[in-house]
């Protein structure tokens, strides 16, 4: 028998039982669906974040800190328990270092800023405006107003989403406007907020990214020295270090250059190790995932195997009949498994379509929530665009796991149909 | 002397009946030559149905021979069998037609199991139903065509692909008596016209009065044989 008859006998057979072929299919479906949202919601979130870690946080950069607030590796803790305290004027002890272009000591405390009524709790940064647009002059770009290299004490940059938090041209604060800027002074006793009146120079262009030291759309910026005097402070939270260039040897030997100028007390973090401990989060989680998904993939096949037990024993005569007519075993097995082939491609072509319109509506959900809809923390994650992706590999993949799937779980039905004794077939009932 | 179509040298069949051994066929010896017209009769559980299971390559004796055109189809494989019941035509007692598929579709069936192309297959059925009378009928499903006309398709059916013989079984039993005249007109026809090699097995003595040659069959042997 030609192998378009089977399988157009096949798909006869399965369109005379189209609510049950349907409910088997709907099985896959759902699997593959599940497979693929799941996948394409994690690699779009890992290419957003690794597009936005690469954004904010170019891969010539290092950033030195004590561990403390930003631990990627096992000597954070060490640091943390030491009285080591990263001073803003230490960038000249890694200037001095080789291969070091430039670094920038960056003061990052939570503070309010109140522009008319409206006050919002974010993250203030104290950096050397010059440096810091030098490393970053990508991000680090005014739209509208001036970043000015020798900056007055009151002069203040914000992000793009607190010029416009709610995306839609309602101006929080502008160009020349002023701003009051207050913090909490929690080491004396009582608490004291601490406020001073800023000037807006410079509103930040769209980022769209975050970054570990980078410049984020929901940050405010003031003069470095204003952020000692303003926080009482010498200490920096971090130290952006700009190299010379992104080789692996360099930023090697300039990462140990510099833990050793500290004596051990600093974490030196480079980009490049950024990405990878996240893509290696995102490796496991989304293996996760797709696990679980799988899970609903394997009841789907089960579910093929049961609905053929059925279809088998109610065919059971008009296999007798085919095989009187002189068809083979193996060609009866190849008829059952068109059907598990058509209904598995099926599934999977629906299950993929409906994964990718699962996806994004996840997606829209997850980012759809403004920036302040649920205070500070919110900011960040909302300034996140997820955007799913799909891969060849992964449609490849759900077409053949959806396909896997569905002729293994038919291969023993399959398998007993074409054994049929033709005369047992025809005699029964 | 040609070789028999059918011949079958001291065929046994034993079944097992829960624990009980049922000899459905005691040392049966037939020979069907070309273009003959036999009728087996017998009682109900005579062992005539098991007979033409044998010879329809639809089942293994237990000991004894069948031979098909001198192949011996007690040896033959699974797919050797598969092979062998393509030269046979079969119409059954209940016409055993998908119900899913068009008179046409039923008959082209069996051609695509051969692998005979779409063209060919559809103008031969086409041919066939119009033989057995069913040229304005051909688009109709089994459930739409009444017993005689499914059975008039099921002959259609087993003459596709030119087989060596016909295996009938109680081709009127179902079906009413001036349909079943005219079935076994048709029939007759078929073996006289056409030099169609038939074996039918019946309770019907208005069959059996048309056929070449009869035998009896009683507690799985055959007891008589008669030329008619």
């Amino acid at each position: 028998m030609k192998t378009s008859d089977i399988f157009s006998y096949a798909f006869g057979a399965i369109r005379l039982r189209k609510l049950r072929a349907g409910l088997t299919t709907l099985g896959v479906v759902v699997g593959i669906a599940a497979i693929v949202a799941l996948l394409s919601i994690t690699q779009g979130l890992q290419t957003t974040i690794g597009d936005q870690l690469q954004t904010g946080f170019a891969t010539d950069t290092l950033v030195v800190s004590t561990g403390r607030g930003f631990g990627m590796s096992p000597g954070a803790m060490i640091a943390a328990e030491s009285d080591f305290e990263l001073l803003v004027n230490y960038t000249q002890i890694i200037d001095e270092i080789e291969d070091v272009d430039l670094s920038v000591a960056v003061i990052r405390k939570p503070g309010y800023i109140k522009s008319g009524e409206r006050e919002f709790l974010l993250t203030v940064v104290g950096v050397n405006f010059a440096k810091y647009a030098d490393i970053y002059s990508r991000t680090f770009v005014a739209e509208r107003g001036d970043i000015s290299l020798n900056p007055e004490n009151e002069t203040v940059v914000i992000g793009k989403r607190i010029s416009d938090p709610w995306k839609n041209g309602t101006i929080f604060s502008n160009v020349d406007e002023v701003v009051e800027i207050t913090w909490t002074n929690a080491s004396t006793l009582p608490p004291k907020n601490e406020t001073y009146s800023g000037h807006v120079a410079a509103v930040l262009k769209e980022i769209g990214g975050f970054g570990v030291g980078g410049p984020s759309d929901t940050n405010v910026y003031i003069p470095i020295s204003q952020a000692q005097s303003f926080f009482g402070i010498d200490e920096c939270d971090m130290i952006i270090v700009q190299l010379e260039n992104d080789d692996d040897t360099t930023i090697e030997s300039v990462s140990e250059a510099i833990e050793e100028a500290f004596g051990g007390q600093v974490n030196v973090t480079s980009s490049t190790a950024v990405l990878d401990t996240i893509s290696t989060i995102f490796s496991t989680v989304e293996l996760f995932l797709a696990g679980i998904a799988a899970i609903s993939l394997l009841v789907a096949g089960i579910g093929i195997m049961n609905i053929m037990i059925v279809s088998l024993m109610e065919r059971t005569r008009e296999i007798g009949i085919l095989k009187a007519l002189g068809m083979k075993s193996r060609t009866v097995l190849s008829i059952f498994l068109s059907e598990a082939v058509i209904v598995g491609l099926m599934g999977a072509a629906l299950g993929i379509a409906s994964g990718w319109v699962l996806a994004n509506v996840v997606a829209r959900v997850f980012t759809g929530g403004g920036f302040m809809s649920a205070g500070n923390q919110a900011a960040a994650a909302g300034g996140m665009t997820i955007t799913p992706v799909l891969t060849p590999t992964v449609i490849l993949g759900a077409f053949a796991f959806g396909l896997l799937v569905s002729v293994i779980f038919a291969l023993y039905p399959a398998w007993r149909a074409s054994r049929l004794k033709p005369v047992d077939a025809l005699r029964y009932e | 002397m040609a070789t028999p179509i059918v011949e079958t040298v001291n065929l046994r069949k034993t079944y097992m009946l829960g624990k009980v051994p049922v000899e459905a066929l005691q040392g049966v010896n037939l020979k069907v030559e070309k273009g003959d017209f036999l009728a087996i009769l017998g009682p109900s559980g005579s062992g005539k149905s098991t007979l033409l299971n044998m010879i329809g390559a639809l089942d293994k004796p237990t000991e004894g021979k069948v031979f098909i055109e001198g192949v011996d189809a007690s040896t033959l494989s699974d797919n050797a069998l598969a092979d062998a019941r393509r030269k046979i035509g079969f119409v059954f007692q209940f016409f055993n037609l998908i119900p899913r598929l068009t008179a046409r579709g039923n008959v082209e069936l069996t051609m695509t199991i051969p692998g005979l192309g779409r063209d060919k297959r559809r103008e031969r059925a086409e041919e066939l139903l119009e033989t057995v009378g069913l040229k304005d009928r051909m688009d109709h499903k089994p459930a739409e065509l009444s017993g005689g006309e499914r059975q008039r398709v099921a002959i259609a059916r087993a003459l596709a692909n030119n087989p060596k013989f016909l295996l009938m079984d109680e081709p009127t039993g179902n079906i009413d008596s001036k349909t079943a005249r005219e079935i076994v007109e048709l029939v007759k026809k078929l073996n006289e016209d056409k030099g169609v090699t038939i074996i039918v097995v019946t309770h019907d003595q208005q069959i059996a009065s048309q056929t070449r040659r009869t035998v009896l069959m009683i507690d799985g042997s055959i007891v008589e044989e008669k030329v008619n």
